[in-house]
Parts: structure tokens; C-alpha cells; sequence
């Protein structure tokens, strides 16, 4: 990581608020017409309805605003930075990085926003160690989609980058159990659930209010898809800085 | 650092498809020389320039850079670069952009001073998007010189700038040429490479066609310019006279390249009504006219 091209990437995502803002109000919208008028002693997936609903929000707030590194990094491979980058001697990893760092920063004010909503408005009730576990849980629950986001920056062209994370985003909240949960889904839908990431962030997230505590197995496919594509994305930001 | 030879490339070609953008070249470039590297569109400078830096890879041949590959020089932040256009991020501010680069190398100078160098201390806090393509290049250039780079690359660096800022530019320049560093820049501004380079190598079709000073240039051309008005004005018939490499029509002016300026003179006064008849020796454009014409040499031969 280099800390001059994080901070100098921070400064830029603070000015450009449009995407953060964009990835905490859309969560915090569906938590309000969906969530607001569940009765107090709903549950659903052995915990209470309101906070499941609550912590798919912020699932995918975090996600949202983790993959939104893929139209930044798509707009500078356009522009020639990456170019200009390769001409100074910042490594290369460290660039990536920094990216993925920028991606997990990025991912919190809508996990927060979520939570605090969820906290004061929504009357949902957990224990400070609750708070804080599904907090960090659903915090390393971007990370597969900090990944994502790189490879669709490296595929991506600049034009069509914004629709490509936007239907990416919607299709993997929607089949993966964020938008709806995946205990009511047919079973079809269920086994189309279990092969997005969603799910698994999902699920792992959730079981952090259980009294079984963290789901150690969903925690594992939540990494091994980072490993996968955080692999990919090596792969094609190889390919894409190889000397012609 | 106090190895003579900046840039050397031995043998270098590139092929991109059926075009062979760089088709031989050998330039060694010494520490403290600023070479225009001149030649028309599609010369194959800038492919040039990309190998020269590691950005492309060539298909034959050696480059070095400091004696190293250009990844190791650039790594050691031994070359600043200008490129053509873009390379730049438009929702950055000037300062951040230049606090970056600095940032990114061992031992950059304050970025005030790479400000005022490149004369744009007043847009520190500017954002990209809005300058003008002339602001953006003095941008780019205060990013070629903050990491204090032994070899300075630029790419056609006035692109795009008007008459004013290309003067104020190379003011710049020069003041980074004066404190004996090596400098390469492409250009097809033949003006540009006149004024400002002590060497010039001018490419065509991929390859080094003349390389030397201007002068030397100048004075491998051996031929006159005539400019004459001639109304009524037999073209095809002037331009099979021989010793015409050119003629070049401007309403009833005439603009004639001759390597035997006498002889066409000559026949212009006792075949036609010509008027007000100029005849100039050479200069750079026309030995660039005429070396690229292969009027003046054969092949690939040196003037250096």
C-alpha cells in the first residue's frame, strides 16, 4: 500500500459524494418501507425480522459502495493514469491495494448509517458485543465485493461500467437474499441464493445475532470468494498493465 | 549516475498488425543532450518514445536506459515523462495531483517550486476538469520535473497550446535544459526542434532518416526555394522540369523546391509571364521536405 495514493484516492471519493451517498440512502430507503412496519415480534431465520431486515440493508449499502471502485478504476485506465502510474515508481500491488483499502473504508459509512438507523428508528435491540461482532462481520463481508469491483474496473469499459455494477449489484442483492429473504424463497431460488456471495455475506452477517454466534462455514465461502476474485483481479490487472 | 549514455536503443522495431510503426531504429542519446525527435504523423515517434520507456515492448532489439531497462530507471525515478494527452485524473485538484507524484518518488522537489517552474502557481487548487488544454500541459509538465529526473521525456508536449503558451512553455523548458538535463521531446513543430534541441533526428516510416543538428540539416540541402507569381501557370509542366521537387500553388504564386534553382529560373523567365520572382535557400522545413522525399538521401544514411 502506499499511503500517499490512498489518502490522495480518500480526497477524491470525499469530494465525489454522489456514490457514498447513493450507496447509504438506497439501503436506508428499503429499511424504511420494508423493514419499518414489521411487527415487533416477527422473526425470521431464527432472529428477530426487523434486524434481519436491517442487516441484509447493510449488506448491501456496504457492497454497493464496495464495488463502486470498479467505475473509478474503469474512467482511469481510460483516461491514461495507469499509464502515468506505471511512468513513477509506485509498485503495482500497491496500487491495487490502496484500491481495496479505499474499498473497505468506503464500505462503512452505509454499515453504519444502516445501523444506527436501525438502532433509534427501528427499535431493534442487540448487546454492545452483538453491535459490535455483526458490525465487523457484515465490515469484512465487502470484501469479496471490493474484488468484484476491481474486475469489473479491469473488464469494464467507462460507458457501460455505471449499468454493469448497477445490474451486478441489484442481481446479486435480489438472488442472494438481500432484498428478500432467503428462508420464504422457493427452493429453486434458494439453491440460485447459495451461488451468489450475497448469500453467504448475508448469512454470516446474521448469524452474528444468532445464539450460536458467527457461522465460521459461511465465513470461509465469504473469503474463498474474495480469494476467487481477488484472484481474477490480478489476473486481469496483469493482463490489462502487460507491455504491449 | 555519471554514465555517459542516457538512451541507447540497439536495432529496435514494432509491428503493430500489417503496420510497421518502428522499423529499425538505433539512437543513443548522451547525458546532457536535448534531441528533437521530429517526423510527420505516424513516423513512429511515439511508439518510439513507449519503448524507450518500457511502455511497449519492442518485437527486436535492445533499449536501455541509464544502462539499465527503463522499469529500473523509472523505478529509481531517473525519468520524468509528458505524454501526448491524457494521463491525468480530471476530479483532481493541480496540488493533489503534484503531491502525489512527488509522494511517489525518493527525493522530489516542493511541489511550490514544481508549480511555479511550470508557471501555474496560481491553479494549485484547481480541478483538472476545468483548465485549459494548455493549463493541463504545464500540469503535466510540473509532473515530469517534481521527481528531479536526470532524462526528461516529452511527447508533441505543445500539443494543442496556442502561440503564446508554446512560447511560455519552452521558456519553462529551458530553464530545465539549462540545469544540464537530458532531454528527449517528439514534435512536428519543425520550429520547436530548431530553436530548442542541439540535435535533431528526424523520422520517417519507422525509421531515422537524419540525425544532427539543425544546422548540419539544413545544410545537407543543397537546393533553392523560388517563389514566383505566375498567372496562368503550367503546374504539371513545371513540376516535370528537372531539378522540381515540388510546386506548391497559392492562387497565382508559385512555390517551387529546386535542387537546380538556376535552370528553373531560367525557364520560368523565358516560358512564362512570371513576376516578382524570390528565390531563398533552404531551411529546416524544406531539408525536412526534402529528406523526406528521399530527394536528398539515400536509405537510411546519417548526416551525424
Amino acid at each position: 500500500m502506499n499511503r500517499n495514493y490512498l489518502m490522495f484516492d480518500i480526497r477524491r471519493t470525499l469530494r465525489n459524494k454522489r456514490v457514498l451517498i447513493f450507496a447509504i440512502l438506497m439501503p436506508l430507503v428499503l429499511f424504511a418501507v420494508f423493514g419499518l412496519n414489521i411487527p415487533k415480534d416477527a422473526t425470521e431465520g431464527g432472529i428477530s425480522a426487523i434486524a434481519y431486515v436491517m442487516v441484509s440493508m447493510a449488506m448491501f449499502g456496504s457492497m454497493s459502495a464496495a464495488m463502486s471502485s470498479g467505475g473509478v478504476i474503469a474512467a482511469e485506465r481510460d483516461g491514461g493514469w495507469n499509464r502515468t502510474l506505471r511512468l513513477t515508481p509506485l509498485k503495482p500491488q500497491a496500487y491495487v491495494i490502496s484500491k481495496v483499502i479505499l474499498s473497505l473504508l468506503v464500505a462503512v459509512p452505509p454499515l453504519l448509517v444502516v445501523f444506527v438507523f436501525g438502532m433509534t428508528v427501528g427499535d431493534v435491540h442487540l448487546s454492545a458485543g452483538q453491535w459490535i461482532t455483526v458490525a465487523l462481520v457484515s465490515w469484512l463481508g465487502a470484501l469479496p465485493f471490493a474484488a468484484l469491483g476491481l474486475v469489473i474496473g479491469y473488464v469494464a469499459k467507462p460507458d457501460s461500467v455505471q449499468p454493469i455494477t448497477g445490474l451486478a449489484t441489484m442481481l446479486i442483492a435480489a438472488f442472494g437474499g438481500l432484498w428478500f429473504p432467503v428462508e420464504q424463497m422457493p427452493s429453486a431460488m434458494k439453491h440460485i441464493a447459495q451461488l451468489t456471495p450475497a448469500y453467504w455475506t448475508g448469512l454470516t452477517s446474521r448469524s452474528a445475532l444468532t445464539a450460536g454466534g458467527v457461522d465460521t462455514q459461511a465465513l470461509l465461502v465469504v473469503l474463498g470468494w474474495t480469494v476467487v476474485l481477488g484472484f481474477i483481479a490480478l489476473r486481469r490487472f496483469r493482463a490489462d498493465t502487460a507491455r504491449a | 549516475m555519471t554514465t555517459t549514455t542516457a538512451v541507447s536503443l540497439m536495432g529496435v522495431t514494432k509491428k503493430y498488425g500489417a503496420v510497421q510503426a518502428v522499423a529499425g531504429v538505433d539512437l543513443s542519446i548522451r547525458a546532457g543532450e536535448v534531441v528533437a525527435l521530429l517526423g510527420p504523423n505516424g513516423a513512429g515517434k511515439s511508439t518510439t518514445i513507449e519503448m524507450l520507456l518500457g511502455l511497449v515492448r519492442p518485437d527486436q532489439g535492445s533499449v536501455q536506459v541509464y544502462g539499465g531497462s527503463p522499469e529500473e530507471a523509472i523505478a529509481k525515478g531517473q525519468v520524468g515523462v509528458m505524454l501526448q494527452s491524457g494521463g491525468i485524473i480530471e476530479d483532481a485538484k493541480v496540488g493533489e495531483l503534484l503531491n502525489l507524484v512527488a509522494g511517489l518518488h525518493s527525493k522530489p522537489m516542493p511541489v511550490q517550486e514544481a508549480l511555479d517552474r511550470a508557471g501555474i502557481a496560481d491553479l494549485s487548487g484547481r480541478t483538472m476538469k476545468g483548465l485549459s488544454g494548455g493549463q493541463k500541459q504545464r500540469v503535466r509538465f510540473a509532473m515530469a520535473i517534481i521527481p528531479q529526473p536526470d532524462l526528461i521525456v516529452l511527447d508533441e508536449p505543445t500539443t494543442g497550446m496556442d502561440v503564446e503558451s508554446r512560447r511560455d512553455f519552452w521558456a519553462s523548458m529551458h530553464a530545465e535544459t539549462a540545469r544540464g538535463r537530458t532531454v528527449l521531446f517528439a514534435t512536428h513543430y519543425l520550429e520547436e526542434a530548431d530553436s530548442y534541441a542541439d540535435r535533431v533526428v528526424l523520422m520517417r516510416n519507422g525509421k531515422i532518416v537524419a540525425d544532427g543538428t539543425a544546422a548540419q540539416i539544413k545544410a545537407s540541402v543543397s537546393g533553392r526555394r523560388i517563389r514566383a507569381t505566375v498567372p496562368g501557370a503550367n503546374v504539371t509542366a513545371l513540376a516535370a522540369l528537372p531539378g522540381v521537387r515540388t510546386v506548391e500553388t497559392r492562387g497565382d504564386v508559385l512555390l517551387l523546391q529546386c535542387a537546380d534553382s538556376d535552370n528553373t529560373l531560367r525557364y520560368l523567365l523565358s516560358n512564362t509571364p512570371a513576376h516578382d520572382i524570390e528565390v531563398t535557400s533552404a531551411d529546416l522545413e524544406d531539408a525536412v521536405l526534402a529528406i523526406s522525399d528521399g530527394s536528398a538521401f539515400q536509405g537510411e544514411e546519417s548526416l551525424a
